[in-house]
């Protein structure tokens, strides 16, 4: 609005005037600060922001040398070996011995094949972490998953001196999944129970419905995992200060890639352990229902 | 008098291949799969030289070990030859450790890549040890 005009001699409708300028000023100014005070508080945000983003690209830069370190190990240590294998063998070390020959080459091919599974593994997890893995879902049986397993982890059990229970629920629905990957995951939490198992020892296999899930169960009770240990298990290449067994076998891999494979299925997995009592894995995956797609 | 070597690795093929190349070489071997095997068998034997894995299943468990050894008068006069899987520098940034500056202060006397050669091997334990068994 404009301002009135004062006569020159009118004192009090110049003071009018100036004490609404005041007025206006003051309010301006106090907009003025809460203006400031609001950049003040989103800068203050944007700085709390900002630093988070620095720390976690920190963080996953450390992750990423972390983990080209590691696989530079994992995959050097057995080449090396079987470097080593083929130098003895060739340079001559072992002549006349075709049967010593005959053991480290045995052993030269298995190191050999757990590079591949290892590359495949990474392969798969990479996949998995870009989410350019094509998963094919069908509806699967829990039956057409386990039953394959089963002989091949008795077997694996008998010759850690375990004992395997199976407690699979009957006419369980389907779920929605891609069957190899689900094997996979499987083939890797039962193998885990039976390694980490004292011998003599139990790990009980069950799954069974839950609401809309179908909830697998494998519960050792083993070595276990200490606590503080626990919220590391899903990382690449970690593996517990007190998990035994041979280095070749358990890669570390195992369980980030599980981990992806049942995040994949839109699935959970859940890790309970107590230390020297041992471990419960539970994994929900959702059943299936007419008309789902791919994912 | 044959030497005695103590190898400690987590890797069976490694350990059994250095037997091999090492007993072929005159020297008389022994083997621990980790940091406290390696302790017991220095309860009763104590070796000319050791050589030690620096990542067995515990990361960075050869320095570990290293730096104990030469922390205990009974074995800091063991010399010890660290093996490396993947290379030297990057095996001891990790640690935060760099080998052109601290070599000298590191409690070691003599590193090795994997793979290691037979004749490699054999030369680096005859440098360290000072002469040679066969």
């Amino acid at each position: 609005m404009k301002a009135k005009k004062c006569e020159v001699k009118d004192s009090e409708c110049h003071l009018e005037r100036i004490r609404r300028w005041h007025s206006d000023l003051e309010s301006n100014i106090s907009s003025l600060i809460d203006v400031l005070k609001e950049i003040k508080e989103s800068s203050k945000v944007a700085t709390i922001e900002c630093s988070d983003y620095y720390s976690k690209t920190v963080e996953l830069t450390q992750a990423k040398t972390t983990f080209t370190f590691e696989i530079s190990h994992e995959l050097k240590a057995p080449i090396a070996s079987v470097y080593n294998i083929l130098n003895v063998i060739i340079d001559g070390y072992l002549e006349g011995n075709r049967e010593k020959q005959i053991d480290l080459l045995k052993r030269a091919r298995v190191r050999i094949r757990g590079i591949v599974k290892l590359l495949d593994d990474l392969l798969l997890l990479s996949q998995l972490v870009e989410g350019t893995k094509k998963i094919k879902m069908t509806a699967i049986d829990i039956e057409d998953i386990l039953t394959p397993l089963i002989d091949r982890m008795e077997e694996y059990a008998r010759e850690n001196n375990i004992s395997l229970s199976w407690n699979l629920a009957n006419n369980a629905p389907p779920i929605f999944g891609q069957l190899e990957l689900l094997e996979m995951v499987f083939s890797n939490i039962i193998s885990n129970g039976i390694k980490y198992s004292n011998p003599g020892g139990i790990v009980e296999v069950e799954a069974k419905r839950e609401d809309s899930y179908i909830i697998f169960l494998v519960r050792d009770h083993g070595i276990g995992i200490k606590r503080e240990e626990i919220p590391k298990i899903f990382d690449v290449f970690f593996r517990g200060k007190y998990a035994r067994g041979d280095t070749r076998e358990g890669m570390g891999l195992g369980l980030s890639l599980v981990k992806k494979i049942i995040d994949a299925h839109h699935g959970i997995i859940n890790i309970k352990s107590k230390f020297n009592k041992g471990t419960t894995v539970t994994i929900r995956l959702p059943e299936y229902k007419k008309g789902r797609k791919n994912v | 008098m044959s030497k005695k070597v103590l190898i400690v690795d987590d890797d069976p093929e490694f350990v059994e291949t250095s037997e091999i190349i090492l007993r072929a070489h005159g020297y008389e071997t022994l083997s621990a799969n980790n940091g406290d095997e390696a302790f017991k068998i220095l309860k009763s034997e104590i070796p000319d030289i050791i050589l030690l894995d620096i990542m067995m299943k515990t990361k960075g468990e050869g320095l570990w070990v290293s730096e104990k050894l030469k922390a205990d008068k009974n074995f800091r006069g063991i010399p010890i030859l660290m093996i490396t899987a993947v290379n030297q520098d990057a095996d001891m940034s990790k640690f935060h450790i760099d080998p052109s500056i601290d070599q000298e202060y590191l409690p070691v006397d003599g590193f090795l890549q994997k793979p290691i050669e037979p004749d490699e091997l054999v030369q680096e334990i005859e440098r360290i040890i000072g002469d040679k068994v066969s």
